[in-house]
This record gives structure tokens, sequence and C-alpha cells, in this order.
């Protein structure tokens, strides 16, 4: 971005997108949602990731939760195994955002959640469907106090529906879109997803919905409410699976890694690791097969309907399953870049987190966070050239943004909030609940916003 | 201020909150209201890809204009289709992603191509490829020639390594599989080598089923070009945007890459339970499999409440016993004592008749086609039936988000090849039928 130093026109092409993404100067670029204050309501995962994704692109968000223990999603980590007193799932649900309480089933909490709503732009929520109207911070009664408010319910099923009052998690909306069905081998078990990609991905769409509803409020003025249904989310990632069904009258089965509609495409078992491999337009399958020193594979099946007959299939999946296993993954990723087909390893968390590739686009963010010490994050994934997303600091501990929302932003009274943690309506952290606390080696000061 | 907010929400008509919701989010009454993305113009050259296929999707669904531009022969994902099944010339999986589109053809690869591009980029708020890293800007029409055209332009460039980095110069083309793989999902689903019960080759790391490769990528690329068409109304400014299709999938994978970094401990496939959730997983029903979860203290009483297992409670009282693997194995067998003896239907039925404290919650296993079956989703529009006047009648995954105001939809499912060609090159750029059939024989469209 700085003329002076490079000459944009000249760089090759990678080396000039490098420059105008240049991950060293994102706090230098403007946010794009700056000004758009969200207030999120939620818990767990479905319904605070929507804010999250806001969060990173400079919402300013504050995340409402109950006074002491804070939200259901503050224990939830693998194998029970805390970092300082931080889990990590609600570290990876939760970024960028402030952390206040209000007990919002209370008179005076209501009336803290009437206050925010006046001044916010977006309510993201994902009870159980009816229970914020039933508690008067719905969107009926909030609309009345901000036309301008657009206001999401994140739920299993949606606001109406046969299935509409059914409690849901993400493993009951992967099992009834038929995802959990589609995954796994058909001689073996279904399988639910290894994350709860419902939840995470879901929550993106939502973001996603906010947005538009943002876009079009530019023309009108006016808010509206949203309801965005988790299961259905899942059915409409699913690609060919209901069109196929409606014409043939067929179950989509499970496949295992096969994939039927893009012949060859799997995943085979090297002699050190998985890899993925797939090749379908006739270069990149020819180039698969002169690789694999199969140049007859090639002749016979050059065309892609051949090779998508069912028959065919499992004979050009076994010739490939049988030439891998003698490769090891950085063999075939090599042939790949040589004769231009697609391989890669299956990669863990730690080759993602190691990957010199992840690391020069800073895909994995790490960086200082004023309460915790040094963190890793999953970046911002769309990378804006203008005003790109940024990770500022993790989850905080419960309430410790109370002052700084009550006071600067709503212009409170120190009395006022003396009262109101004397009520219980609002509160810090309760000392005896670990994951609702601080780090233990925490100096009292670092990372309090205000005062 | 809060008295006087108090007054004014009490005044909520009394209709229930369900009904409320249906009458003001159906998706059936959507013809009758504005679109909100309806001055937005986007250029969709996405080739053999779903990810830029999907994103162009969900903009149409909100009223944008969405302009697919193919080459001459059509684009190579319409040949991706299950066991070679096609409607017409096309396969199904293009066809649930060819909505509210127009369909142009034209050949990048000439001069004139080009310049046919840079006339439609002047008109256009956003152009989505998936080309590999600098195969447009070596044509002379990547964003750095394309930007000085339009300034506004929002340029949305997706590849399974990015546009830059290392590994942004790679030969290897995008695939689903490859960013399952990349993205770590494939690590973490599936099941583990030491359950010898089931066969060897399915004990290994496994893809979701449908295309969730493409699709989060694709999700991840529509938010980003919404972000900056924010920005856009604002500044009259466009933008890169670059989308690496693992990326976003490892953003969606749970907090393993946050867990790896503090304990420096991988998270590996666990079939289906769940290494931070326990009870939370799959049971055998009598009638196939049911999902079954209470995990936090007060929520696995009333899982055992339910079965009449209070001796488990003793045995595993907190979480810590409760997340720890080895038991995982031993508690589900005890839990399928009781539930490999009912049907899905009295699974569910006990957790919903079950009145004390804590919830425990249920839910069935359903095959594609049994979901196919449930009344829900054709009423909420999550599914449709629609008699397409190019494809006939096809089911087809409606619109999700239900907006009050701006609600998305589908008008056409899909169109062949360069079938709006004549309708699309008249009232963007005003050529005639000379000019259309001159293009024609030069082999530009």
């Amino acid at each position: 971005m700085n003329p002076e130093k490079v000459d944009l026109e000249s760089l090759p092409y990678t080396e000039y997108i490098r420059e105008i993404l240049n991950p060293e100067e994102i706090f230098d670029k403007p946010e794009p949602l700056k000004g758009i204050r969200v207030l999120d309501i939620g818990t767990l995962i479905f319904g605070p990731m929507v804010a999250t994704y806001l969060a990173e692109f400079g919402a300013e968000v504050i995340h409402v939760e109950m006074p002491g223990r804070g939200d259901t999603m503050r224990p939830l980590t693998p194998f029970a195994d805390f970092y300082k007193n931080l889990a990590a799932g609600f570290e990876a649900t939760n970024n960028s955002k402030y952390h206040i309480t209000i007990d919002m089933r209370t008179p005076e909490g209501k009336d803290l959640i009437y206050r925010l709503a006046k001044r916010s732009d977006v309510i993201v929520e994902n009870y159980r469907p009816g229970t914020v109207d039933r508690w008067g911070i719905g969107y009926r009664q909030l609309s009345k106090i901000n036309p301008r408010l657009i206001y999401i319910s994140m739920s299993g099923f949606g606001q109406w529906g046969p299935f509409t009052f059914r409690p849901s998690y993400d493993a009951v909306a992967q099992a009834v879109s038929g995802l959990i069905e589609t995954t796994g081998f058909p001689d073996a078990i279904p399988l639910k997803a290894g994350a709860w990609i419902g939840d995470f991905y879901g929550a993106l769409m939502g973001a996603f919905a906010v947005m538009v509803a943002l876009y079009w409020r530019e023309n009108t003025g006016e808010g509206q409410y949203i309801d965005h249904p988790q299961a259905e989310n899942l059915m409409r990632n699913m690609d060919w699976t209901w069109i196929y069904i409606g014409l043939t009258g067929k179950n989509r089965e499970r496949y295992g890694n096969r994939d039927v509609a893009i012949v060859p495409s799997d995943i085979v078992r090297a002699k050190d690791g998985y890899v993925a491999i797939a090749a379908f337009n006739e270069d990149e399958f020819r180039g698969l097969c002169e690789a694999m020193g199969r140049f007859d594979i090639f002749e016979k099946y050059t065309n892609i309907e051949e090779r998508l007959k069912e028959e065919n299939q499992a004979v050009i999946y076994k010739v490939l399953h049988e030439w891998a296993r003698e490769k090891s993954v950085a063999e075939l990723e090599e042939l790949a870049e040589k004769f231009g087909f697609a391989a890669a390893k299956v990669m863990s968390a730690k080759d993602q987190y190691e990957d010199d590739h992840w690391r020069a686009r800073k895909s994995v963010w790490i960086y200082e966070d004023p309460i915790w010490g040094e963190l890793a994050e999953v970046a911002p994934v769309p990378k804006l050239s203008e005003t790109p997303g940024r990770i500022k600091w993790t989850a905080r501990p419960v309430g410790i943004d109370n002052e700084h929302v009550f006071i600067r932003l709503l212009g409170m009274s120190q009395e006022e909030l003396e009262e109101l943690y004397k009520k219980g309506v609002i509160g810090k952290w309760d000392e005896n609940i670990p994951f609702a606390c601080p780090p233990p080696d925490w100096d009292g000061k670092s990372g309090i916003f205000f005062p | 201020m809060g008295d006087k907010m108090a007054e004014d929400v009490k005044d909520v008509n009394q209709v229930p909150w369900d009904e409320w919701a249906k009458e003001h989010c159906d998706p059936f009454k959507a013809s009758r209201k504005p679109e909100a993305l309806e001055d937005v113009v986007v250029l969709d050259l996405s080739y053999g890809n779903f990810a830029g296929l999907y994103a162009s999707s969900l903009l149409a669904e909100y009223g944008a204009k969405v302009i697919r531009i193919e080459p001459p022969g059509g684009d190579i994902s319409r040949k991706m289709t299950p066991f070679g099944l096609k409607l017409k010339d096309t396969g199904l999986a293009y066809i649930v992603e060819g909505r509210n589109k127009y369909h142009i053809t034209l050949n990048l690869e000439t001069e004139e191509g080009r310049e046919v591009l840079r006339e439609l980029v002047e008109k256009a708020d956003v152009l989505i490829e998936t080309y590999k890293p600098g195969y447009m800007d070596s044509l002379g029409v990547g964003y750095r020639q394309l930007k000085k055209i339009n300034p506004g332009l929002i340029y949305c460039a997706i590849y399974s390594y990015g546009h830059f980095g290392p590994k942004a110069k790679s030969n290897r083309p995008d695939y689903d599989v490859v960013n399952q793989a990349m993205g770590g999902i494939a690590w973490t689903t599936g099941i583990p080598e030491e359950y010898e019960e089931y066969p060897e080759h399915a004990r290994v790391p496994t893809k979701l089923g449908p295309w969730l490769g493409w699709y989060v990528g694709g999700g991840f690329a529509a938010f980003g070009i919404m972000v900056a068409l924010y920005w856009k109304r604002f500044t009259g400014e466009g933008q890169f945007i670059d989308v690496s299709e693992p990326e976003a999938m490892a953003k969606v994978t749970n907090y393993y890459v946050q867990y790896y970094h503090a304990k420096k401990k991988v998270i590996n496939r666990v079939a289906n339970f769940d290494p931070a959730v326990f009870v939370y997983t799959l049971v055998k029903a009598k009638d196939g499999m049911a999902f079954m979860a209470g995990f936090s203290d007060v929520n696995f009483y009333a899982l055992t409440e339910i079965i009449g297992r209070p001796d488990l409670r003793e045995k595993y009282p907190t979480i810590k016993e409760r997340l720890t693997p080895e038991n995982w194995p031993v508690v589900l067998h005890e839990i399928e004592k009781w539930t490999s003896e009912r049907t899905q239907q009295e699974i569910i039925q006990a957790t919903l008749d079950y009145k004390g404290e804590g919830t425990c919650v249920a839910g069935e296993v359903w095959t594609p086609k049994q979901t196919f079956e449930q009344e829900n989703w054709w009423l909420r529009g999550g599914l449709r039936k629609i008699r397409d006047p190019d494809y006939g009648e096809v089911v087809v995954q409606g619109v999700v988000a239900k907006h009050e105001k701006t609600p998305g939809r589908i008008k056409w499912v899909c169109r062949p090849v360069g079938a709006d060609n004549e309708y699309i090159y008249k009232e963007m750029l005003g050529y005639g039928k000379a000019r259309l059939e001159e293009l024609k024989s030069k082999g530009v469209i």
C-alpha cells in the first residue's frame, strides 16, 4: 500500500496480492462495521457466534450473560482441560466483544435491555422459540423502542412449524437434516461431523442474513426480524441431495470418502498418512493417470460420463487406492504439483497451526490478549484488502465490562450500578466458579477498559 | 425513560409468537415484498467450483442481478453430478445453484471476449472468480487491471490456498475433498483406528458426505462480499477479497487450533462422541439410531432419571469423569441397554414427558429420504417443489433465513448454457443481433 516501497504494477501477481492484503498492516486500515452495535443476548454458540463474525469486522458487540456463572458455554473445553480458567470452546466462540451481565428475567434487567436495545443496531438471540417474547424482550417489544433494530433469532427449527418447540442442539440439526446419514461408510455407522458445524457455520449464515438486512436498512431506515433455522441451513448445504431424491425416489446413501458426482475424488491411505486426491477435468485426470503410470485408465475413461458410471467408479477407485498405498504423503503432494491434479494431506490442527503457508497468510492469528497472554485463533476468513477483519482480544471474564458499557455507553451513575449489583441484577464473576473468573495469575488490572 | 419504554412494549398484540412469526416471515408471501439486494450487479465467473456458485446463489436469493459467465462450452460444474445423472444437459448439483441467475457465455481466451468482460465490469458491483491465482491477471482482467476501470468493484477470488502465501502459486486444482482435508474436518470426523468392531477401511479420517468443503467457503465469500458492499455504500470504494475454503472450514471446526496453541494437544476423531460434551452422542435404538444429550450435572441428572439409572450419577458425578474418554464407551453401553429396547419415537417421547429438573434432549437420526418426507420443511419452504420452464418440476432447497421485510426467494431454478446471451448483452451493453452473430462466429460467445 506504500507507493514508495513497492511498484505494485510490476510485482508478480501473488506478491501484488500480498501487498494489498498485507497481514502486518491490518490495524492501519478502517473497520467496515464500525458504528454498528450488536446486542448479543444468546448463549452457547449458535447465537453468540453470529455476533463474533460481526465483531471481527468492527461491530461493537456487547455479550450479555447471567451474573456470577456467565454463559453456559464457559465450561466447554475438551476433557475438562482449561487454559488458565479459559475454556477452548468459549474462547473460539467469543472474541473482540464486551462482556456484561444482566439478569434479564428481572424488571430492572429488562429495563437495561430496553436501554441498550434503544442504542443498538442488531440483536441476536438463540433461546427456544417464544422465550424472549415471553420475557418481554422479543422483536415485537423491542422494535417499538427502536424501529431501526435488526433482530435475528437463531433456533434449531425456526420460529414456527411442527418442529418449532422441539429442543435442539447442533447434533440434532445434523441428525434430522440427513447430514449424519450421508457421512461415513455404508458398511459401518453414520457419523456426526467432528465439529459443531451446524453451530459455527450456521452462525456465519446468520451473520450473512444480518448483513443483508443492514444493507437494506440504508434504503429505508427500517429494521426487521429474521428467523434463522439451523437444520434448514444444513439441508441447504447438502448440494444435490434433495433434487436427486425428488427425481429418483432413491435415498442418498453413505459413500465413505468417495465422491459419486466427481470421479475420482477420494481420501486415500498413504504410507505415512492420509491424502485427499481429486482430478475431474481431462487434463487433471490425464495427469493423475500419468503419475500412476496407468495411461490405459485415462484412455478408457477419458469421457466424464463413462467415469461417473457406478461400475466404472469402482474400477478407478480401486486403482487409485492401490497405487497411493505405496507412496508417502509428500510424494503424492509433489506428484500432484507436477502433474496438475489435486492432492492434499488430511491436516490436523497441529498441521494447520504449524503450516508455513497459513502462517504467512496470518490465517493462524497469534496475538497477545490483555488478560490471558499469548493465544491463537483462526483468523477472520474473508480477507478484505481495504477493510480487513481482525481479532482484538478473546472472551473476557464474567461482567468485566459492566462499568465500561453501563457508564460510558448508557451514562449510568456509580450509585445506580451499586444498587443493581446489590440486587443481583448485574454482577461480576463468582470467585468459586473458575471458568467465570480471570486467570489465576491475573494482576487485577490488566485488560480492564474502564475505570 | 425506562418506564416510558416499559409502557410502549406492553402494547404488543396478543397473537401467539409462532403465529406472529409465520404471518410475518412466511416465504410463500415473499413475492409481495421488496428484495434487499436489487441494486447489486454480480458477475460470477466460477469454474468447476461450487464455493463460487453457492456464494452467488446466496446473493441471487436476495435479489442481486447475478450474471453467470461461462465459457462457450459451459462450466464443467454442470458435469459434476451423481452417477452422471442429468436433466437436459445439466447435472443435478448445478441446477440447484443456478437459481435466479442469468446465464451467458464469454470466451476470456480471446481479446474481444476480454473487452466484453471489461464493458460488463464497468456496470458491476461484484465479481467472483475461482481460477488459479494469476490466471485472470495474466489475461489482463485481474483485480489490478479491473479496479482501474471500476474503482467500486468488489473482486472476490476463491481458491484452496488463497491468492497469496508460499503455496498460492500451486498448480493443484481446488476440490471439495481437498478443502475438507486441509480444513481439519476430515481429521476429526470418523471412527478411531482402535474401534476394531468396524471394518478397517472405515476406521479412517472421513469427509462429510456433501460438499461442505465448498459450501462453507462459499458462505464466507458471500459474507465477505456483503461486508464489502456495506462499506461501498458509504464510500463508493471497492476492494479485493481473498477466500481460502480450507481456512473457512477451520474457522467452523470448533476450537481445535486454539486448543493446540494453548495445550499442544491434537483433537483426534472420536466416532460419535464429543471431546467436550458427554453425554452428547448417538445411541442405538430399536429402529435405527438416535441422538441423546445430557451434559451438565443437572442435565445428566435428567438423563439418568429418564433411563432409570441413578447409579450412573454416583459413578460419574462431575464433568471431569464424564469427559474421560475411557468412560465413554462404558457409559454408552449402559445407556444403550435402555435405548436399544425402544424406538426413536419412544426415546424422544420419554425425554419430552420428563418433568423433573434439567433437560435431556433426544432426536432422530434420519436418512435424507426420511428427512425429505417431513412436512416441516415443506411448510417452511426449506424444501421447495418448483416448476421451471427449462428443467421441469424439481425439488430444491429453499431460502434458509426468513427475513420479515426483504425475504429471499427462488424465481427460477436454472438456465441452459448461454440462454440469456441475447437478453443480457442487449440490456446491459446494447448489442443487437448482428453484433451477437459476429461474436458467435468468432467464438467469443
